[in-house]
């Protein structure tokens, strides 16, 4: 019986020991003129493989420089803690297993498709080099760059191998970046705001697609993102930062329909909705986030919270479940929130 | 009472010509009454922007008509023309590039007022800085500061504030929130909903989502590829959408709902007869 149990928990609560991607306690830090720069404080998280995973904060909560980390792509920073990608230790790793580790077993679609694409190189030859790289024939290469091409929804690639990336548009240019990212079929890839340069129907056509192949090829994803909106339907489990730490984790229903945050909460209401009633005001979180090299004492969020206490002020809330809630959240308040659903919807 | 202060007809833009050219504007036309706010939606190429610089006079149309307040915008001059910049103003998409560096917020928002203006006392002009600063939500002490020492959504309320120096009877807004944090989008977009009410301005909002604009907008004018698609009040092109380009925007808008948004992104995947239509 207890063994049939967990089973059933098993796909949504993967054991730590499986997991593919493991993060603990992870700190990053800038050296800057105006003193160090704390971009990422603290963070532990999961990624069980075929898991897709989003990664939610605005500017200067540290998502992106996370994300960089990773791959080992942040050469001038002081970084501590430990990123274990299947059981090898990331930072340890000489640089040779690192190279062979990214596209291979882990890959990284940036932001930006045109600045990130070389722009005197065409664009079948860079969908191509994951491959070539590990030794793999032109021939063969090729061969599997058109597929990989059309899979990402490239219509006659056999005539746009061999065009640069400025005869393609944003939305086509995301796409050639997912499949350079996908062609050395890696269990691992981390978009790190892939939608943010796109209009709204193309944005939506490359969350459904990456959705889509993270399916197929049961590759897990950490989905970057500012926006709540974009991740709710795509994503497994959901984590929020602010100002360089996790503020809230869970699955991505319990997120947007139990969240236990403050900060998440305000993010959620404050986002226009194209249904429901239209507000006379849109609900907001006043202030701004904080700079990096200047974290608020205590709670970073406790300036612009609603429920702020004295505690807030001076202790820095850990990332625990609260006895009356179901999943963990930084946040003082947070049993309380738990305890009064609907409290502040 | 409304009246119309804008009215757009047969608005054309080509750029370039021979076999260069490419028609960026095609037959637009619609109006906005004094008073009210008009959303203009779609997606990059879509002429969104093209159609707003037209009516500011910082491109020429190839050819149509742009009435602002019964007259001829296209045939201004001069001092009538310099009379007009002081009539419609704009808000910029980027608050980082549309400010000067190199000058303090008294001199950004004051500019337009020493120009349009000449003979204002330096302290007269110096109130109604103060006064537009509060108007959208800064303080009296950010005066002596340069842009650069705001962040995005205090740089966008002082592009605001430039706007409203001059006191113009139309504000055009481009995109001004496409920039910002989310949780400073909704108190920008905040801010528009209470100068609306507190000035009575006559607002064309531009954006390329469905979502920002639904909060602001009476009416909303959808366009693609240069023309118009649909043009409707807030409740038209919400509760009923017609026509095939609105309803695919609307279904791509990401909603924060993991259950809506599930149901959206099948709805995408699989071949829709109304996106049928519009391939």
């Amino acid at each position: 019986m207890i063994s049939a149990a967990m089973d059933n928990a098993a796909p949504t609560r993967p054991d730590v020991d499986t997991a593919l991607l493991k993060v603990e306690d992870l700190s990053i830090s800038f050296p800057s003129p105006n003193g160090t720069v704390h971009a990422v404080n603290g963070v532990s998280f999961s990624v069980a493989p075929r898991e897709r995973m989003a990664i939610v904060g605005e500017s200067g909560s540290g998502k992106s420089v996370t994300a960089q980390a990773l791959l080992g792509l942040l050469p001038t920073a002081t970084i501590s803690g430990r990123i274990m990608f299947d059981g090898h230790d990331v930072q340890t790793m000489p640089a040779s297993e690192l190279r062979a580790l990214r596209g291979a077993e882990m890959s990284y679609v940036f932001q930006d498709p045109l600045s990130s694409l070389d722009p005197v190189r065409t664009i079948g030859d860079q969908v191509c080099q994951p491959l070539r790289i590990r030794g793999i024939s032109r021939k063969e290469a090729k061969a599997r760059a058109l597929d990989m091409l059309a899979a990402v929804g490239i219509p006659d690639p056999a005539r746009r191998y061999g065009d640069y990336p400025h005869q393609f548009s944003g939305g086509m240019r995301q796409r050639v970046m997912i499949a350079m990212a996908l062609i050395g079929e890696p269990r691992l890839v981390i978009a790190d705001e892939p939608t943010t340069a796109l209009d709204v129907r193309v944005a939506a056509k490359i969350v459904d697609l990456l959705y889509a192949l993270s399916e197929e090829r049961g590759v897990a994803v950490v989905f970057i993102t500012h926006d709540l909106g974009v991740v709710a339907g795509s994503a497994d489990r959901v984590m929020v930062m602010y100002a360089g730490r996790v503020m809230e984790t869970c699955a991505v229903d319990e997120l947007y329909y139990r969240s236990i945050h403050p900060y998440t909460l305000g993010l959620l209401q404050s986002l226009p909705r194209v249904t429901g009633p239209i507000p006379e005001q849109l609900s907001t979180i006043g202030g701004r986030p904080p700079s990096p090299s200047d974290l608020p004492s205590g709670c970073a969020f406790h300036p612009r919270c609603r429920y702020v206490r004295d505690v807030c002020r001076t202790d820095t809330p850990t990332l625990r479940t609260p006895p009356s809630g179901q999943h963990p959240s930084a946040c003082h308040v947070a049993g309380w929130l738990a305890e009064e659903p609907g409290v502040l919807r | 009472m409304t009246d119309t202060l804008v009215e757009v007809a047969n608005l054309a833009k080509v750029f370039g010509t021979g076999r260069y050219a490419s028609k960026v504007l095609d037959d637009v036309g619609f109006s906005v009454q004094r008073g009210e706010t008009v959303g203009l939606v779609g997606e990059s190429g879509s002429g969104k922007s093209t159609t707003a610089r037209c009516i500011l006079r910082l491109i020429e149309p190839t050819s149509g008509t742009i009435r602002f307040e019964g007259e001829d915008v296209l045939s201004f001059r001069r001092a009538k023309l310099k009379e007009y910049r002081a009539r419609a103003q704009l808000v910029f998409q980027d608050p980082y590039s549309s400010l000067d560096p190199r000058m303090c917020v008294e001199d950004i928002i004051g500019e337009g007022i020493r120009i349009h203006r000449p003979r204002q006392k330096r302290t007269a002009i110096r109130d109604q800085i103060v006064e537009l600063l509060e108007l959208v939500g800064l303080r009296p002490d950010h005066l002596p500061r340069r842009p650069a020492a705001f962040s995005g959504g205090e740089r966008q309320r002082i592009g605001i504030a430039r706007a409203l120096a001059v006191q113009p009877s139309l504000l055009i807004c481009d995109e001004p929130v496409a920039s910002l944090d989310v949780s400073i989008q909704a108190q920008i977009l905040n801010l528009f909903v209470n100068l609306k009410s507190r000035l009575g301005l006559t607002m064309i909002y531009i954006a390329h989502d469905l979502a920002t604009v639904r909060h602001l907008c009476d009416r909303i004018v959808v366009m693609q590829g240069g023309q118009v698609k649909e043009i409707g009040s807030r409740d038209q092109i919400y509760g009923s959408p017609q026509d095939p380009y609105t309803i695919a925007l609307m279904r791509a808008v990401p909603e924060p709902d993991p259950v809506v948004a599930r149901e959206r992104s099948r709805e995408r995947r699989l071949p829709s007869t109304a996106e049928g239509v519009a391939k």
